[in-house]
């Protein structure tokens, strides 16, 4: 008893913050006003006793589901990561979406049912209430939609493939700007698939008031019905495609062509043997999340590989995690034993150098092409062998190569100097002389290496 | 594949015309609109013929007279090459086919009359494919209109036309088609069951035509296959002819004046047709062919029509007038009329060639300057492996595991059961039955979506589904829970309604249709349990939703031993884990259909005994509320695992793990850790670690990896960085505040470093 006394206290809690927004009032009026409506035309249908209206009725439960997806997704925006939910609460503006979508679908479902059952036997309809209720369900749902602004939905039915009926529409209103071509700004554009449902759902539903008022066809009720649940699935279906695979954890098909480009960056980039088990998906609507692992040869500095890796994924994966990976890593390699022989007092400078070393031992065609066109100072592992469009991205070294050059022998030994003076070097150039005239104080004691680059780097600042 | 080209590259509009000129054509086309008369003709005679002849022996006649026309002309056994054996028995399934389909056709004519069977069942092959094409392929955007006008066309004749003889119809003398009653019992007129059945031929027809297309370049030629194919249905049907000429007597009294009409309804039907067809088809557009032939038919038909039962006409006609007076059978109305234009204006929107060329991919310009389209990729990739094979695959892989062997075989008995109850159902002609029967139908549904998703699963990973399909499981959960919510939610507002106004329920069909159901259900109850005895085990109650439908004679109860088993079901509910998800809500559904029987069984005694009628509302009602309250644990686990929460299983065991980690000698801090259930068997996880310079990062991802491992992450991406990763970010990024911000991190990082290294 008192674990459900507290859930509904923190769902009152949750609640006043969400009703602290002035925004989420207006949802809540209209949410109300919704109910209101709700109520009043299911009551019409069981007096109509009118499956089509009964279908079209679940179009107005669905707007006050999407209410209540549009209350969630301003309470998410308030919500920060908590311990267990590592990401946050974006997904749930999805689960919201993917949920109602499948509750009307399945309603629909319900709704064939019971038309397959009216077939059999088709009671009598009465049309008293039929258009009236048509018309205050219409006017309810297209100013529901038209007034508060639903950026769940809104993002869901842009983004997800156009449904069924939207193409069919779209067909027709084509043809029809083909005789008419003074229209053609009005039905041209993509429609929206709710605002569409609505108006074809309130059009069958006319259609079978006046079939049953002239000619008694109480067939027509169910044959719209049916019409209806269709529609209904044709457009939603597509949106619960696209929220279920952002459920899912599925990389999204239209981002794919772009992280294949990166992908392909990086594994081009020096000391990348490949990468693997590569998973992409998005967290919410739009912000994608990854991890990757990144084998790489025994000898390439890891945190190198990494920080050039993230770097060229992180523009497009915000949540991004890399794991670099070696072969035989146990047995003793240079920069192993360099690093472990420098003194522990200083580690930091003991791993540049070790940094250095290695990369002046074993990559001596790189180094030895410093003064030319590569820029290990810079330290932009790339294979001098690729090709240079892939990843010659904007490197602000590469401008202002002979300026900054310092003597090989100084950049053995500090490896970060060159790397901060190149960079900041492009836009800054005339704060280099400054940065360079008064240098902050130092860092850390035992940092030679380390602080000079980073002295460079924060002078620009 | 071949009107695929033609209507493309020949006539496609983007290329030019390259149809051939009309003039060439005319006498081709004078020919097949001549042929399309007399076939007209000959429809509208045998459906006279119909009134009289049974219609297996008519067919019978047609196929064996059609047959001696054709060895005659093709001369199948002494030309071609020589039928192997299994030649012949796929002749024998081909005929068979035909058979069906001929005598589908012939039922439909006898149902709907001449003029609505040539308007629904003569469209030719091209013009079907094409508006399946542009119903089911969304992505084609084809001619909608054509398929709203075909549409159209059909709901008119269903609804508007007032073909005012149903009652007539009713009377019909059932004999001609007794064998067959198979229409009556959808409880709608003949006349609008036979528009259905003979939608529903149409489309086998075309499958079947399609179908057997391989099979005639087999054979050596569509001529010699239908030669043979007539000779075969014929004596396929003859055992039948004998045994129905045996039993029922006839009504025919003299054959001998039926030989001209017989004689004509096979020339102009079987044979003229057919060779006026394959020659236009040969000389013209499948399309073009296709456009003028429908049109022609369907002129003529209206004529004919309006002109069949006039007494002029009957005059004309060379055979006798049948006894009874037909004249006001199946006349023109509007409705046809309406749904003729409609018929005819889709079918030639359908045949005419498709203006976007969107089949082919442009490939590049020719020197002339034309465009060149490949057309490899959609008629080639589209020949998927065959139906049959495809089955098999699929029942080999279901039954390769044990969930979804379970829920096969369970899927299996309960769509017998149902088809057991539908059927039933139609013999006595009880509506309580059939709607029971579609109920199940419905509850199947969510075992087809259980059993999809437990096939699914299984399914390799694949570049958009990088993680693999396990999670489908979860989701399949979810989505069964949703569907129990919704049916809670429906047995809800019914017995509301039930409360204020409870009707009265004849329990007559009640208790054996439950009985059946609750057997059934027991069955799928200890297959579950059992296959649940090792993974989380959760149930609930649900009741079957009998109480909602509209019939008040066929009344469902509920009765308190739902309420019983309700309760038990929902201790152990809590008490399970929820190892997965999917097969939780199938089992859910299994339940819930065993307490609906239970419910059914004890509420019928109920009533029986004491009469009380509220009681079966207020049982609904405290069902639905037990369903909801047991489906919230389902649907709660799913959430979470939905929402990529740290599983609650293994919180305290990864929490542990973090404490470790951050132990480990060298590691300075770690940053986002992210734990969530991926699916029923994997854990995924990220991680970042920051770690003093001096540690060999690779030691630090085995230590970790092992850690994690042990707590139960068995996916894991560890990101080690050390203080030269801030450095070469901060150099690497360019924009000042990424700068920035990089800095900063390192300078926390810095203090981090400071502390630990004071310690």
């Amino acid at each position: 008893m008192k674990t459900h006394r507290s859930i509904f206290g923190k769902l009152l809690q949750e609640f006043r913050l969400v009703a602290s927004d002035r925004r989420s009032w207006r949802i809540l009026l209209f949410g109300s006003l919704n109910l209101l409506c709700t109520g009043c035309l299911l009551m019409w249908c069981s007096s109509t006793n009118s499956m089509a209206l009964t279908a079209y009725t679940y179009l107005t439960i669905f707007d006050l589901f999407s209410l209540i997806t549009c209350l969630i997704s301003s309470w998410v925006t308030m919500k920060k990561p908590s311990q267990v939910y590592s990401f946050g609460f974006e997904r749930l503006e999805v689960l919201a979406v993917f949920a109602s979508t499948v509750l009307v679908q399945l309603g629909a479902l319900f709704i064939l049912k019971e038309s397959v059952e009216r077939f059999m036997e088709q009671p009598e309809v009465h049309t008293g209430r039929l258009l009236v209720g048509t018309f205050v369900a219409l006017f309810f749902n297209l100013l529901t939609l038209l007034s508060v602004r639903n950026k769940p939905f809104a993002y869901v039915s842009e983004a997800a493939s156009s449904s069924w009926l939207q193409e069919h529409v779209a067909d027709l209103s084509r043809s029809l700007c083909g005789i008419i071509p003074g229209l053609s700004s009005v039905l041209l554009p993509r429609m929206n698939p709710f605002v569409l449902i609505n108006m074809a759902g309130a059009l069958s539903l006319c259609i079978t008031y006046m079939l049953i008022e002239i000619n008694n066809y109480n067939a027509v009720d169910t044959a719209s019905a049916v019409a209806i649940a269709l529609m209904t699935f044709g457009t939603m279906y597509p949106m619960s495609v696209y929220s279920g695979k952002v459920l899912l954890q599925t990389t999204p098909s239209h981002i794919i062509g772009q992280l294949d480009k990166l992908l392909r960056e990086v594994s081009t980039l020096d000391g990348v043997l490949e990468v693997r088990n590569e998973h992409f998906w998005t967290v919410g609507f739009g912000s994608l999340a990854g991890s990757a692992h990144v084998r790489i040869r025994r000898d390439a500095n890891e945190q190198l590989v990494l920080a050039h890796v993230t770097n060229r994924l992180l523009p497009l994966v915000s949540t991004l995690t890399v794991q670099i990976f070696k072969d035989d890593w146990t047995r003793p390699l240079l920069t192993g034993t360099l690093s472990s022989s420098s003194s522990p007092s200083a580690p930091p400078l003991g791993s540049a150098e070790g940094y250095a070393t290695v990369s002046s031992s074993s990559l001596p065609p790189l180094l030895l092409s410093s003064g030319g066109e590569l820029d290990p100072l810079t330290s932009t592992p790339s294979k001098p062998s690729s090709p240079p469009p892939e990843f010659s991205f904007d490197t602000p070294g590469r401008n202002v190569q002979p300026m900054v050059l310092p003597a090989p022998g100084h950049h053995t030994h500090r490896p970060y100097g060159g790397l901060g003076l190149t960079y900041g070097a492009s836009p800054y150039t005339g704060m280099l002389n400054q940065g360079l005239a008064r240098p902050s104080g130092g860092l850390g004691l035992g940092m030679q290496g380390l602080g000079a680059g980073k002295h460079f780097t924060l002078s620009h600042i | 594949m071949d009107e695929k080209y033609s209507s493309n590259v020949l006539s496609g509009g983007k290329l030019g015309m390259v149809e051939v000129p009309n003039s060439r054509l005319t006498r081709y086309i004078v020919l097949l609109v001549v042929s399309k008369v007399l076939k007209a003709l000959g429809i509208f005679e045998s459906y006279d013929i119909l009134k009289v002849v049974h219609i297996v022996q008519f067919i019978f006649i047609l196929k064996l007279g059609s047959a001696v026309i054709l060895l005659f002309f093709q001369k199948p056994f002494s030309s071609g090459k020589v039928i192997s054996k299994r030649q012949w028995i796929k002749l024998v399934k081909h005929a068979v086919f035909s058979c069906v389909i001929s005598l589908l056709g012939f039922f439909g004519l006898t149902l709907c009359g001449p003029l609505r069977t040539l308007l629904l069942f003569e469209h030719s092959d091209v013009v079907v494919i094409a508006l399946l094409g542009v119903l089911f392929t969304s992505s084609g955007g084809g001619p909608s209109k054509a398929a709203a006008f075909f549409i159209i066309a059909v709901i008119c004749l269903l609804l508007f036309d007032n073909d005012d003889l149903m009652a007539k119809m009713a009377e019909h003398p059932r004999s001609l088609i007794s064998s067959t009653p198979a229409i009556s019992f959808l409880g709608v007129a003949d006349h609008k069951g036979g528009v259905v059945l003979l939608v529903a031929s149409l489309c086998l027809k075309v499958g079947f035509h399609t179908a057997s297309r391989k099979l005639s370049v087999e054979i050596g030629g569509a001529k010699r296959l239908y030669a043979l194919d007539n000779l075969v249905s014929a004596m396929v049907l003859l055992p039948w002819v004998i045994v129905l000429s045996a039993t029922t007597e006839s009504k025919v009294e003299s054959w001998s004046s039926l030989i001209l009409p017989f004689g004509m309804i096979i020339f102009s039907v079987m044979i003229l047709e057919f060779y006026v067809e394959a020659i236009c088809n040969a000389k013209m557009e499948t399309p073009r062919c296709a456009r003028y032939g429908t049109i022609a038919l369907f002129l003529s038909a209206l004529l004919l029509a309006n002109f069949w039962t006039h007494p002029l006409t009957d005059q004309l006609r060379s055979m006798s007038k049948p006894p009874q007076q037909v004249s006001t059978e199946h006349v023109l109305s509007g409705g046809v009329l309406v749904s003729a234009i409609f018929f005819i204006m889709s079918s030639s929107i359908l045949s005419s060639p498709s203006k976007k060329g969107q089949k082919g991919t442009l490939v590049g310009y020719s020197p002339e300057g034309t465009p060149l389209y490949n057309f490899m990729g959609d008629a080639l990739q589209h020949t998927s492996q065959s139906l049959p094979r495809f089955i098999k695959d699929s029942l080999k892989q279901i039954l390769e595991e044990y969930d979804s062997r379970q829920i096969f075989y369970f899927l299996c008995l309960n769509l017998a059961f149902t088809f057991v109850e539908l059927f039933y159902g139609v013999w006595t002609n009880s509506l309580g039955l059939i709607s029971d029967g579609f109920h199940m139908l419905f509850d199947c549904s969510a075992l087809v979506l259980g059993l999809f998703a437990a096939l699914m699963t299984r399914w390799k990973a694949t570049r958009i589904f990088s993680y693999g399909y396990g999670r489908v499981e979860i989701l399949s959960g979810f989505i069964n829970g949703l569907f129990l919510m919704v049916i809670a939610f429906f047995v809800f507002v019914e017995s509301v309604t039930r409360l204020l106004d409870p009707p009265n329920i004849n329990t007559d069909m009640l208790t054996p249709v439950s009985v059946g159901g609750l057997l059934v259900n027991l069955v799928g109850i200890c297959a579950f349990s059992h296959a649940h005895s090792h993974g989380g085990k959760s149930c609930s109650s649900h009741d079957h939703g009998h109480s909602h439908h509209g019939h008040s004679h066929s009344e469902h109860g509920h009765g308190h031993g739902g309420h019983g088993h309700g309760g038990h079901g929902h201790s152990h509910g809590s008490a399970g884990g929820g190892m997965n998800a999917n097969m939780r809500g199938v089992f859910l559904h299994v339940l819930a259909d065993t307490l609906g029987s239970v419910g059914v069984i004890i509420s019928t005694i109920l009533i029986r005994q004491f009469g009380w009628l509220i009681a079966d509302p207020i049982c609904s009602l405290f069902i639905a509320t037990l369903i909801f309250l047991s489906v919230i644990p389902l649907l709660k686990d799913a959430c979470e695992v939905l929402l990529l929460r740290t599983p609650p299983e293994h919180e305290k065991d990864l929490n542990s793990a973090l404490e470790k980690i951050e132990k480990i000698e060298g590691v300075l801090s770690y940053r986002d850790p992210h734990f969530w259930r991926h699916s029923a068997n994997m854990i995924a996880g990220t991680i970042h670690l920051q770690i003093m310079s001096d540690v060999v990062e690779q030691r630090i991802i085995q230590q970790v990896t092992a850690i994690l491992k042990d707590a139960g992450v068995n996916n894991l991406s560890v990101q080690v960085e050390k203080e030269a990763y801030f450095q070469h970010m901060s150099g690497l990024s360019t924009g000042f505040h990424e700068v920035l911000a990089m800095t900063q991190q390192m300078e926390s990082m810095k203090y981090l470093k400071d502390g630990t290294c004071i310690m």
